[in-house]
């Protein structure tokens, strides 16, 4: 969220607070990753944010199967449910921009399979961050992180946007974002 | 579905790495920045650093100074 903002040196610390206290190693988070440049077309971006929800839609529903407390089940199912409007929305303003008249099914199975091809599974993207399951701090925790990325990828696309209407459009669902993460927030202050 | 990383590439260390990083630094040096809640901030956190929560950094970034390296966890 800081690059690209006029920051001269953004270091992140793999691991967090954790491998801090314990002094472990942490493998990088690149792992097995592609890195993108940030300067990705709007179309490309909206292709990359369409995978990001699926993947948002998906890691919910993941942990809606290994978390055991009934709210938090419950907070997952309603964002895992949003994220799908937002996929609705993306493909929506991707016809938009592109002027390609495409369907759901061949937008996801030819553009978005090609853009994530090599890409990882749901479980082993999360199992790069090693969250302790029984612990529902790390899950939401992860859950914010993957957000926060959702974030900032579209207001990254909102500024790239050429014309008002299609900035409207990701301004709004950047705005869904952090309304997303705010209510992870409240969350994690209950745990 | 498939995962990519997305973001502008930053640099990462891992934790011996910033403990190195920031030895023989003063606290002007170099921004240490928590973006976890400020629950988790109060229970813990590493001594000099700011707390400014992932879901209000992009609305508080000029509360960090640009020129100094950002150190984040």
């Amino acid at each position: 969220m800081l690059s690209g903002k006029g920051f001269d040196q953004v270091i992140n610390m793999s691991g967090g607070i954790k491998a801090w206290n314990d002094r472990v190693a942490f493998g990088p988070e690149d792992q097995g990753l592609e890195l993108l440049t940030g300067n990705e077309s709007i179309e490309e971006t909206l292709i990359i944010a369409y995978s990001l929800e699926a993947g948002l839609q998906d890691f919910y529903l993941t942990m809606i199967d290994k978390v055991l407390d009934d709210a938090v089940k419950s907070l997952f199912r309603k964002l895992s449910d949003i994220e799908v409007i937002h996929q609705k929305r993306i493909l929506e303003e991707y016809i938009q921009i592109t002027g390609k008249e495409i369907d759901r099914e061949t937008f996801e199975s030819v553009t978005v399979e090609k853009a994530v091809e090599g890409g990882l599974t749901t479980e082993e993207y999360i199992s790069l961050f090693k969250p302790d399951w029984n612990a529902l701090p790390d899950i939401v925790d992860l859950a914010m992180s993957i957000e926060a990325q959702a974030l900032d990828l579209y207001s990254r696309a909102a500024d790239r946007s050429a014309d008002d209407r299609s900035r409207g459009a990701m301004k709004k669902i950047a705005e869904e974002e952090r309304a997303h993460l705010e209510q992870l927030a409240k969350l994690m202050d209950t745990l | 579905m498939r995962w990519k990383q997305f973001f502008t590439p930053v640099q990462s260390m891992n934790s011996e790495e910033a403990r190195e990083f920031m030895s023989g630094k003063t606290l002007d040096e170099f921004t240490l920045l928590d973006v976890r809640q400020p629950g988790e901030y109060e229970k813990q956190h590493i001594p000099g650093s700011k707390l400014i929560p992932v879901g209000e950094l992009d609305k508080r970034l000029d509360e960090l100074d640009p020129h100094k390296p950002v150190l984040i966890y």
